[in-house]
């Protein structure tokens, strides 16, 4: 009976959504801030399950998934399936490198400034370690030390230690609080005074960036006798400036108030340290504090035991105290650190869950997703608070965060009808009761692209792919050309290398187009990164050059020939193996260069504050996707990819391979009219495989590849 | 609003922007803006800026003291404009002097490379802002004329245009001559298979976005259009030097360099607004002399011959070249016979595009030392190409964060240098 009732009531408040959701979730917060609205429109249908999967995976593990992986995935049973996906890419190690681009851009790492790599190598250990988002965000905004070595000072680094650049950083990207503009006039359109600003500055008014002239290593450390001086320069006369009291003007939740979430926050965290007592093994802040190439393998306990992993700890805590000496703790900004990541400031909380909702789900509550004030308010302020609270409540857990978000109608939900009116889509699009369509971002594509061509292994037998290299070089006028060839062969190794330094060094500058270099990397290895230690001055010595540092140099440095011989260009032919293989874009130095692939689909500069990722498509991005390696690589056929022995021999049927690719770069199945005109396409082609190349390279450049399902 | 921003709008703008300008044919924007600043006409459509990278020495070249003990191994050389001696290290440039103008006294303040750089590649300070480069800041305000980018660097690498958007970013020649592998289908494919997949890829592609009033998927198609468009441009050939006659490429010096001078004059007649030219080693500290004498012989053929050319063919008239680098040497010779760096008084090269033949601006002391009249900050240098392009300095445009910005760092159009 009772169940008859409610049906009843089900059919009766159909248009009132609410009924459907339960309570206490974020599909009920939202669509009751939406009724209240007078928005009382049903949500879209979830979107179905293959489209789920590749829409999850790309926004997990930042690639689309793979066709065995989907071949599992619809093994499993109906009813459990989403949320297991859920899970094994949760799992998957894939999540830390994804995350750790989205923390990037947020962070504004750059692997060419002082410690930028390590500083990404720690944001990336931090996500697969599931550190709580706010130790380390207090970490990044307190710890002093050396570039690379105390991967932490990065973020400070990245300002150069300057106060007022980092007043301006610290305040917009961990609370969303535009302060900038008051650096030099009282915010024209919030509430924050110049004199709110210089309070802030003085918090890292003590620090200072220091160089060792010998070993050009760079450190932070504390300086008592240096300080931020109120009144500013223009506004006063020198004799008139006082140091400024750091202070804190952004609002607080009263320490008297008993907030449940709060109160549930801090029963978790004494748990954890009550656990961490009690194994007297080292806590996770002890295992972090000094990021070495143990860390690693105490983290994955590989072949240690308890003991010697404390003892190592110890000494490390020992190191750290030496090294104290050299680089001073900086009192000050703990206390900010405090101050900004306490359970008690909800722009904390409020900012991370804005941006990774925004980030999933495709809009922000707020927007800019760093422009938190009165007169800027939030779509869904209810929906977004209740997200907060329960974020800290569970401490505060990024991957608890993204887990619920994934998890929640609104994430899962199909797109508003292609030919929707525009005005009516956004209107549904803002109100979260459609999945806004979203372009992959560039590293997902990359990745993409490279999982679709199977090009994260070679596909191709040795010996099948040769290509003839023209190269120019400069040599002595009396040189033979066979003296001349030897000399380009032996000149290789170290032409690489220096194509190499130049990338690094080019970042933000432009990309060369010469030998599609525009969708060339290298590759960073974390581990080794985090590994380096004391003794690698000349890394150290990159690290502290800025970008234009490293171009100036290249740029001043001659190519000196020697005085009194006389060069010539030559054009030198040799034929090399191209068998081609790429890694991933999450693993590249970043941000890319100017031109690169990466930047042209949006990857940001990560310079600016309020750096937002576009989508816009450009004629640049074309050519790339048109006549670019990825795509023509990832379409052409390898006798090592599992495609190929459906398209040759015996056991060849074209049919399954039009379905097997379908899967493996649309994630879905194809009609019967697409595998017939997949099947005309593959004909038409001078032999199979050119004519399934032409197939693949149409469906890899194909819109339905690049947009979210 | 400008040509120039984030694709999914520019259609629309564009076509509003081009219809602004039909009404105003009478009388070019360009010629009002200058006519409300100063008293002439814009005549510069483009711009070719070799950048001099390390620091070149203005006493070798620009500004040679003879008779001092500064002077060095150079003697000055008489030119084509009377009264004006330039070191003898640029015998063809000087037969051009009387289409250029030297500015000698600059007066910058930045000694150290990375810095000095970014100011007289942006006008600006580096700060906590990104600044764009005078190639993006040309590329984002004037039209883009014909199929090529409208900002295309040559050997080595232009500022990135930040705030001013993807499409105001320098297209990067690695090698001139050598073919862009992005503007033609890869090896492998042919051409007739490579048109086929073009028109598949349409059909799967307007099969998707149905009758979509969604830009987001909508500016797919039309960005492949227009790369088609350029893939497909008989403006390409500007950049196959291979089929130029031998003996055009040994005027201009069989060199890297003289074949960038070479692609950037047949660039510009295609209508590309803004072609840098990058060259380092000048960052002399030690056998100053012996290095600037070959900096000459790379550079005075190239210099020289384009000027020629582009005077000849009346382009000169529309095209402004310019050389500089980030500061000057010292006057005092060291010990290893080189010049350090000096960034207190040094000068830039000139020509073309309305800048008025023959002149010299300001003067530094009998040393070279210091600007002795006229001193020329940096941001002026900046606001006098604006100025002979028509571009108004001191437009506002706004970063990411909405802070506005001017296009020049407060600089003002340098008094009679421009015709």
């Amino acid at each position: 009976m009772i169940r008859t009732a409610f049906v009843a009531t089900l059919l009766c408040f159909a248009s009132l959504s609410t009924v459907l959701a339960d309570p206490g979730t974020i599909e009920e917060k939202l669509l009751s801030e939406n009724q209240a609205k007078g928005i009382n429109t049903t949500p879209a249908a979830p979107v179905d399950d293959l489209g789920f999967a590749r829409r999850i995976c790309l926004d997990l593990v930042g690639r689309i998934p793979t066709g065995k992986e989907i071949k599992t995935f619809l093994a499993w049973p109906e009813n459990e399936r989403r949320q297991r996906l859920i899970d094994q890419y949760m799992a998957d190690k894939g999540f830390a490198d994804r995350f750790s681009a989205f923390f990037a851009d947020m962070l504004r790492i750059r692997s060419n400034q002082e410690g930028g790599n390590a500083l990404l190598a720690y944001v990336h250990q931090a996500i697969s370690t599931d550190m709580p988002y706010d130790e380390m965000c207090r970490r990044l905004i307190a710890t002093n030390g050396k570039a690379g070595r105390t991967p932490e000072v990065g973020f400070v680094l990245g300002d150069d230690a300057d106060p007022m650049a980092l007043a301006s950083a610290t305040a917009q990207v961990f609370m969303g609080i535009r302060i900038s503009c008051a650096q030099c006039h009282d915010h024209p359109f919030d509430k924050w005074t110049r004199e709110d600003f210089y309070s802030v500055a003085a918090f890292f008014g003590k620090t200072r960036r220091r160089e060792n002239n010998l070993t050009r290593t760079v450190y932070t450390t504390e300086d008592k006798m240096s300080s931020v001086m109120w009144p500013p320069e223009d506004e006063s006369d020198a004799a008139d400036r006082k140091p400024m009291k750091a202070s804190f003007p952004f609002p607080y939740l009263d320490e008297s108030e008993q907030l449940a979430f709060i109160q549930r926050f801090e029963a978790l965290r004494e748990k954890r340290n009550a656990k961490s007592q009690q194994t007297k093994g080292p806590s996770v802040d002890d295992l972090l504090a000094s990021a070495g190439a143990k860390t690693k393998n105490r983290l994955s306990g590989v072949g240690r035991d308890l003991l010697k992993v404390s003892t190592e700890a110890k000494s490390d805590i020992r190191g750290i105290d030496i090294n104290a000496e050299l680089y001073k703790r900086s009192q000050l900004r703990r206390e900010l650190a405090e101050k900004i990541t306490s359970p008690r400031n909800r722009y904390f909380s409020r900012l991370i869950v804005n941006r990774l909702w925004k980030e999933l789900v495709g809009a922000g509550f707020v927007e800019p997703v760093d422009d938190f004030r009165d007169n800027n308010p939030a779509s869904h302020p209810e929906t977004m608070d209740y997200l907060a609270e329960e974020f800290v409540a569970n401490g505060f857990s990024i991957r608890w965060l993204v887990k619920e978000i994934v998890s929640s109608p609104a994430y899962q939900r199909s797109h508003a009808a292609r030919d929707s009116d525009a005005a009516e889509r956004e209107n549904l699009e803002q109100a979260f009761l459609v999945t806004k369509i979203r372009r992959m971002k560039a590293e997902a594509m990359y990745d993409s692209l490279v999982t679709a061509g199977h090009l994260f292994e070679v596909k191709h037998m040795a010996g099948q792919n040769p290509r003839l290299i023209k190269q120019r070089i400069r040599v002595p006028v009396e040189m033979s050309d066979e003296e001349s060839a030897q000399q380009s062969d032996a000149d290789e190794p170290e032409a690489l290398a220096s194509n190499d330094a130049a990338m690094m060094a080019e970042q933000n500058m432009v990309a060369s187009t010469a030998d599609y270099g525009l969708e060339k990397a290298i590759e960073i290895d974390f581990d080794a990164v985090l590994a380096a230690d004391d003794t690698s001055p000349m890394i150290d010595s990159m690290q502290k050059m800025s970008r234009d540092d490293i171009e100036a140099m290249r740029m001043a440095a001659s190519p000196t020939p020697k005085p009194g011989v006389k060069y010539v260009t030559k054009l030198v032919e040799r034929t090399v193996d191209d068998n081609p293989k790429f890694s991933s874009a999450y693993r590249m130095a970043t941000p890319a260069p100017a031109g690169h692939f990466l930047r042209l689909f949006g990857q940001p500069a990560r310079v600016d504050l309020g750096d937002e990722r576009i989508e816009n498509a450009s004629m640049r991005q074309a050519l790339l996707m048109l006549n670019g390696q990825l795509t023509h690589q990832a379409a052409r056929v390898g006798p090592l990819e599992p495609v190929y022995p459906m398209l040759t021999g015996s056991g060849a049927d074209i049919d399954k391979a039009v379905q097997y690719t379908y899967v493996e770069i649309l994630t879905r199945k194809p009609s019967s009219d697409e595998i017939t005109e997949a099947i005309d396409i593959i004909e038409s082609g001078a032999d199979t495989m050119t004519g399934f190349a032409d197939f693949r390279w149409i469906l890899l450049n194909s819109n339905e590849f690049r947009f979210l399902p | 609003m400008s040509g120039c921003n984030d694709y999914k709008m520019t259609r629309r703008q564009l076509m509003a922007n081009s219809a602004a300008g039909a009404t105003l044919l009478g009388m070019p924007i360009n010629q009002l803006i200058a006519g409300s600043g100063q008293d002439h006409q814009a005549k510069c459509e483009n711009v070719i800026l070799f950048w001099n990278g390390g620091g070149m020495s203005h006493l070798d070249t620009w500004d040679p003291k003879p008779g001092r003990p500064t002077q060095g191994e150079f003697d000055p050389i008489a030119t084509s404009a009377s009264g004006i001696q330039i070191s003898e290290i640029f015998p063809t440039v000087a037969k051009q002097m009387h289409n250029a103008a030297l500015i000698r006294s600059i007066a910058g303040t930045q000694g150290a490379h990375a810095r000095a750089s970014y100011n007289m590649q942006t006008s600006f300070l580096p700060g906590p802002v990104q600044h764009p480069g005078i190639g993006s800041v040309v590329a984002h305000e004037k039209e883009k004329v014909g199929d090529l980018p409208s900002f295309i660097t040559i050997n080595g690498q232009a500022r990135t245009a930040s705030y001013l958007g993807q499409s105001c970013e320098a297209y990067f020649i690695a090698n001139p001559g050598d073919p862009d592998p992005y503007l033609k289908f890869p090896a492998g494919v042919t051409l007739d298979q490579g048109n086929k997949r073009l028109e598949r890829l349409e059909k799967f592609n307007s099969r998707f976005n149905r009758d979509t009033t969604d830009p987001r998927l909508s500016s797919t198609s039309t960005s492949i259009d227009d790369a088609v468009r350029l893939m497909r441009s008989p403006a390409l050939k500007a950049f196959e030097l291979d089929k130029i006659p031998a003996k055009e490429i040994e005027r201009y010096g069989d060199t890297a360099f003289g074949r960038g001078a070479l692609l950037s004059k047949r660039l510009v007649e295609q209508g590309v607004r803004f072609v840098q030219i990058n060259r380092g080693g000048f960052d002399t500290h030690g056998d100053n002399f012996t290095r600037m004498r070959e900096h000459g012989e790379v550079m005075d053929p190239a210099l020289g011959s384009l000027l020629q050319d582009l005077s000849e063919s009346g382009m000169l008239e529309k095209t402004m070249v310019i050389m500089m680098s980030e500061f000057g040497r010292t006057p005092r010779i060291n010990d290893n016979a080189g010049r350090d760096h000096w960034p207190k008084c040094f000068s830039c090269f000139m020509a073309g595009g309305g800048i008025k033949g023959g002149t010299v601006i300001g003067s530094s002391d009998e040393d070279g030392g210091m600007p002795k009249d006229n001193p020329v900050n940096v941001p002026d240098i900046h606001a006098t190409i604006c100025h002979a392009l028509g571009i108004d300095p001191y437009k506002e445009v706004y970063t990411r964060q909405g802070r506005p910005m001017k296009l020049v760092d407060d600089g003002s159009a340098i008094e009679g240098l421009l015709a």
